[in-house]
């Protein structure tokens, strides 16, 4: 019951963080795109 | 590119790990766990307050705005930071102290902080003027700072306090972690040090488009 529970805890935390570095690594890349732009 | 997919994959492997290496710790059992999450965030909130401690002395000393607007993306991370430590601390309260707020000295000194810190924006929001909001913003972040170590390090350990003070280093400055628990806490402290670096660039960058847009 324990076991399964932290599976439970440690798959949710895995698709937050897999999230969280998905949306920075999108985010960077605009950054770049952004910046070829605005700054030469 | 490089770094950041070794970031992704170290985070990947301390999450795994703080869930299923270590026991848990014999007396406060599986929410021991959050310890994993919840000192490196709080250990990120300190370093990106210091952090723009450092980038408003150097504002201060040069006049340049390029080190205002890092200041003020360290003192937004830290902000951050802090309070995904106070969620992660309340979590933890719940399910020993039996409720998410008590008042506990080390929250006290926390919901300090982040008020202090709350008022740093609150303050560069009042001011239109450039020159005049960093200058006043810089002098405010480095008396900021300096209520830090009393905050977070001196008043907890002052006051008594239900908070856990010998996690990380005992009494007589001694590591007391087994090897696993030692090997996934440095682990969490890198990995969340690494994302405070890349979340900072990143915030920095944006800072500056939008001041060079404004310039123009």
């Amino acid at each position: 019951m324990r076991m399964s529970s932290n599976l439970v805890t440690l798959i949710v935390t895995l698709v937050i963080w897999i999230g969280v570095f998905l949306f920075l690594l999108r985010l960077d890349r605009k950054v770049e795109k952004l910046k070829k732009e605005i700054i030469p | 590119m490089f770094w950041k997919t070794l970031l992704l994959i170290l985070m990947c492997c301390v999450i795994a790990a703080a869930f299923l290496l270590p026991p848990p710790q014999s007396q406060l059992g599986e929410v021991s766990r959050i310890f994993y999450f919840h000192v490196p965030v709080a250990w990120v909130a300190v370093l990106a307050f210091l952090v723009s401690f450092v980038f408003s002395i150097s504002y201060l000393r040069r006049r340049d705005l390029i080190y205002d607007i890092k200041a003020s993306a360290a003192a937004r991370l830290g902000l951050l930071f802090a309070i995904l430590a106070t969620i992660s601390g309340s979590i933890f309260a719940k399910s020993t102290w039996g409720s998410f707020w008590n008042w506990d000295p080390r929250e006290t000194s926390v919901f300090i902080l982040l008020l202090i810190y709350g008022a740093y924006f609150a303050l560069r929001s009042a001011v239109d003027q450039q020159d005049r909001r960093a200058a006043l913003s810089g002098v405010y972040a480095i008396l900021a700072f300096i209520t830090v170590p009393f905050l977070v390090f001196v008043v907890p350990r002052v006051y008594q306090s239900l908070h856990p003070t010998d996690s990380v280093i005992d009494a007589g400055f001694r590591i007391q972690m087994s090897t696993p628990v030692l090997a996934t806490f440095l682990g969490s402290l890198l990995g969340f040090t690494l994302l405070f670096i890349w979340m900072f660039e990143l915030d920095y960058q944006i800072s500056r488009i939008s001041f060079e847009k404004m310039e123009e």
